[in-house]
């Protein structure tokens, strides 16, 4: 025991370049050419105005991911809670100093690049998490006074997003929360009692919570034709997109629905849609491959890990990126009503790369990481 | 609890901590990454789903909705056969043109287009067209068969809710010419009247123009003077036929007034309505053609035979009158000749309820025309056929038939006496001059002998009696007009008459009929107040003649008096002398 930690906490730099997860980043830089290609077409291929933008930040935030992975996973640990106090601290001053003195924004300028806080809020409370289940144990999970903290951790930001509204973000972060405690060892009658309780606050959030434009997504994702060029237009093209791309597509630069701009937001959350067009079944059971094998990466990665922080993080944040994988593609091909949710690393936008690529870089942490020894105290 | 008992249990615990909640949860990590394959599996399918089973194999066979825009298309690609006269000419086509429809549920700005589309397409009313954009459906016809100039201005506005669908309009070249012969169509192509109607499904396959006996060169003669006999004398309407006698073809056939079968909606009823078959009339004395041939054929009297018009006629209750009485006995020609009511109705007792019933049976006056157009009138007859009613009907009365009965009947008996039928259709071979070897029927009316007898008394009605401004020099053209009055509430109506004048050319051999009947005219000053057949129809008859017959090439042959049909009959009349220009002398009813 005393003689693996002293082998693997420490190593040289040039041990954790070599051990970094070359592997990962081979595929996350796959899916996120991918992306490129995509945005190069959405301008009609031109690099203006996205994939230019997209590139560059992508450089910027791969250098980002490998400096963060780099970092010894005890300086992750012991910052989780500050950070997710620092994030918290963020969200408020958005949501209530926004809404006084810049309006409804949920954006924060810091010059180079605009940042969500709900984005990176997301990251810090898995981190968080992850740091508080570290030294739990199973009997500390039998006790509800012992889940507070970490429901409290979950609930607070979720309530600030709720209030935006960011409707989406919310679920994510919830669904987040709620799995890492399920992990963690929750007990089962409380996710019971929460699908039963929830089952039963779906008629009130929907009278009283929900905005106009939330229950019209919702109704017109039951029945997509009612209003084809309203809430249910976004769907009707993405599908026709989807339908004419056929098995091997349109070929490059062709697909006319996103081209004519059929296809809203198609350089956002419908560029699955525009790839898928252009590049058909073959092109985007490709894309779907890269991200399961991402997974499939990330799930080894944890298991390997030797210590309870790291496993709790690299799952918390595979689980938040499969959802937003999952929930993106799930949309613009009709499974689910239409939310705000992008695809990861493939979607033109700054924050979202950047919490993406902070993600994988706690992750690769995690990884390089692995044996390190973490006090439980 | 001092402080080492709390450090060995500290120690303890980080022991037993070895056992942390992760590893307890190996069960829940397995079910949340089941959980995440699932999903990932469902994301996949409907990719799948979406690029091969909607998207590729639909368009295999064709998407439902292009399998039904596909369907729709054969269905109306096969364009609508023509309709042509017997020479050719188009009487009805179809042009392929554009039909603007809307999809209200892809126009997002009704007022802008609404505007736009009031100036891109004439007639379309700009509040309407914004009614309709603002309905809740998925399809709304805007309008119909575009001009190519106004699809272009549309097409311009590249609103992505207006669409076109291909349509064929029909297209009545000659406007309301041949109107109730050929017929007209609903917007959706169906035939709803006229051959148009009786042929629509032939004509819905397409193909082989469909050729009519119709000549269009005729038809036009017919139409104007029919038209001008109605104008001179300010009546309401009137027909006009023009059939081969020995062929059966109707060569002209025009009811007035028309309408134009581009636009039927917006005629009236009486402009729809065809008077040719579909409307009875009483004939009047039109139809003693047939009970005077009755009479010859069955009782074969001697043209010397008289009958007592001296006074008017008692049968019960009723008076038959002459209007001009001659208060004397009159031969078979003299009846015919001045259209004598009584000697008539003597004819007609002569022959015998039976006899007359029977042989107005066999030409047909008793059943709706054999003719190949729905709009055909039922004869109006006795349900009871009584003495009294055939006594009437031997001079036109109590019974009701379509022009085209008339003209038919009457063919039939000058044209040697076997039964002819009418026919709009013309047979491939046929043309001028060849026979119809489909109408050398068998079915004989009346003999030979019969039907000369007829043609040498109608032609007389020409030369000496109420017909002669019928005459066209050198055409020896024979006929016999009629005059009935309209019964109005019940009650013969004396100042309402449909007069009317069926003529036969050259008499000798005839080959054309010409039929021209008025309907309500007024006498004008030329036509000293009278308003009869022999003013009205007979003139306009014989204008018609004397443009067609050179038309079609008929030479005169102008006869001397002694070769005339008529000259044997001259000895029969006794009254030659009173005739000199006192046209007023004959009687008729």
């Amino acid at each position: 025991m005393a003689l693996s930690f002293d082998i693997h906490t420490e190593q040289t730099l040039a041990q954790k370049i070599i051990n970094l997860n070359w592997g990962l980043m081979a595929l996350i830089f796959l899916i996120a050419a991918i992306g490129f290609v995509a945005l190069y077409s959405a301008a009609a291929g031109h690099f203006e105005p996205w994939a230019s933008k997209q590139i560059v930040r992508f450089a910027i935030f791969f250098v980002m991911m490998a400096g963060i992975a780099l970092i010894d996973i005890r300086f992750w640990y012991k910052i989780s809670y500050p950070l997710f106090g620092i994030g918290f601290i963020l969200l408020v001053i958005v949501e209530f100093m926004g809404q006084i003195g810049m309006g409804a924004q949920r954006w924060i300028n810091l010059g180079f690049i605009q940042i969500q806080p709900s984005e990176l809020m997301k990251i810090a409370t898995l981190m968080a998490l992850a740091r508080y289940f570290h030294t739990s144990t199973l009997e500390d999970m039998r006790r509800l006074s012992y889940l507070l903290v970490p429901a409290l951790m979950v609930l607070l930001p979720v309530g600030l997003v709720l209030l935006q509204p960011n409707l989406g973000t919310a679920m994510i972060m919830m669904v987040n929360g709620a799995t890492m405690l399920f992990i963690a060892g929750a007990p089962v009658w409380l996710y019971l009692l929460g699908l039963a309780s929830l089952t039963a606050l779906v008629p009130l959030v929907w009278h009283f919570y929900m905005h106009d434009y939330q229950k019209q997504r919702v109704l017109t994702f039951l029945n997509p034709e009612s209003d084809p060029l309203g809430s249910g237009y976004h769907i009707t093209q993405s599908k026709i997109a989807l339908g004419s791309g056929g098995i091997d597509g349109r070929g490059f630069l062709q697909g006319t629905q996103s081209k004519l701009n059929f296809l809203p937001e198609k350089q956002t959350d419908f560029i699955f849609t525009l790839w898928a067009e252009e590049w058909g079944l073959l092109g985007g059971v490709f894309l779907l491959l890269l991200f399961g094998l991402v997974f499939l990466y990330c799930g080894w990665i944890a298991f390997r890990c030797r210590h309870a922080y790291g496993r709790f993080l690299v799952f918390g944040l595979m689980v938040n990126f499969s959802l937003y994988m999952f929930i993106n593609v799930a949309m613009v091909m009709g499974l689910i009503p239409v939310v705000g949710i992008p695809l990861p690393l493939v979607s033109y936008g700054g924050t979202a790369m950047m919490a993406c690529m902070i993600g994988f870089g706690l992750i690769m942490s995690a990884s390089i990481h692995r044996d390190s020894k973490l006090a439980k105290f | 609890m001092s402080l080492v008992t709390r450090l060995r249990k500290a120690r303890l615990r980080i022991e037993g901590s070895k056992r942390s909640a992760l590893d307890m949860a190996h069960g829940r990590l397995t079910l949340i990454g089941l959980g995440f394959s699932v999903l990932y599996l469902i994301v996949a399918a409907r990719v799948v789903d979406l690029t091969l089973l909607q998207g590729v194999l639909p368009r295999l066979n064709g998407t439902v909705a292009e399998q039904a825009i596909e369907t729709d298309k054969q269905q109306i690609a096969v364009l609508r056969a023509d309709v042509t006269d017997r020479n050719g000419v188009l009487l009805a086509t179809s042009l392929e043109t554009a039909s603007l429809y809307a999809d209200p549920a892809l126009i997002s700005d009704p007022v802008r287009v609404a505007a736009a589309l009031s100036k891109a397409v004439p007639g379309a009313v700009y509040g309407e067209t914004l009614e309709k954009l603002q309905r809740k459906g998925r399809f709304i016809w805007l309008k119909r068969n575009l001009t190519p100039e106004e699809q272009y201005r549309i097409l311009e506005m590249g609103e992505p809710g207006l669409q076109f669908k291909t349509e064929y309009k029909r297209i009545y070249p000659q406007g309301e010419l041949a109107a109730h012969m050929v017929g007209y169509g609903s917007v959706d192509g169906q035939g709803l009247a006229g051959i148009e109607r009786s042929f629509d499904e032939l004509l819905a396959k397409g193909g082989k123009p469909l050729a009519l006996t119709l000549d269009i060169r005729l038809q036009h003669i017919l139409r104007r003077e029919t038209d001008r006999a109605i104008r001179e004398f300010s009546a309401r309407g009137g027909a006009g036929v023009i059939m081969d006698v020995v062929t059966g073809e109707i060569l002209a056939a025009t009811s007035l007034p028309d309408f134009d079968p581009q636009n039927p909606s917006a005629a009236s009823p009486e402009q729809l309505f065809n008077n040719v078959t579909l409307g009875v009339y009483e004939p009047g004395s039109t139809m003693k053609i047939f009970s005077t041939a009755a009479l010859l054929d069955l009782k074969n009297p001697g043209l010397g035979m008289t009958f007592d018009t001296s006074k008017p006629l008692k049968v019960g209750r009723h008076t038959i009158h002459d209007y001009h009485p001659e208060n004397r006995p009159m031969t078979i020609p003299e009846v015919f000749m001045h259209s004598s009511n009584i000697g008539s109705a003597l004819m007609g007792q002569m022959v015998g309820t039976e006899g007359l019933r029977n042989f107005y049976k066999d030409i047909g006056m008793l059943d709706p025309v054999d003719i190949e157009i729905s709009e055909k009138g039922r004869p109006l007859a006795p349900a009871q056929w009584r003495d009294i009613n055939t006594l009437t009907a031997a001079f036109g009365h109590g019974i009701s038939v379509s022009p085209l009965h008339i003209v038919a009947a009457a063919s039939s008996i000058v044209r040697g006496g076997t039964l002819v039928k009418p026919t709009l259709i013309l047979n491939e071979a046929q043309a001028y001059g060849a026979k119809n070897a489909a109408n050398e029927s068998e079915i004989r009316i009346v003999s030979p002998q019969t039907s000369h007898r007829m043609r040498q008394l109608m032609r007389l009605v020409v030369t000496d009696g109420t017909a002669r401004q019928a005459d066209v020099p050198g055409y020896n053209v024979g006929g016999k007009t009629g005059t009935a009055e309209k019964i109005v509430n019940g009650r013969y109506d004396r100042q309402k008459k449909i007069s009317s004048f069926l003529g036969f050319f050259p008499m000798e051999a005839p080959r054309y009929a010409v039929f021209i009947m008025v309907d309500e005219p007024k006498g004008t000053k030329k036509s000293y107040g009278y308003a009869t057949g022999g003013w009205v129809a007979a003139p306009a008859v014989g204008a018609v003649i004397g443009h067609m017959a050179p038309l079609l090439g008929m030479e005169p042959h102008p006869l001397n008096e002694e070769d005339d049909l008529s000259f044997t009959l001259k000895p029969y009349l006794h009254d030659k002398k009173e005739e000199g220009g006192q046209l007023a002398t004959f009687t008729t009813e």
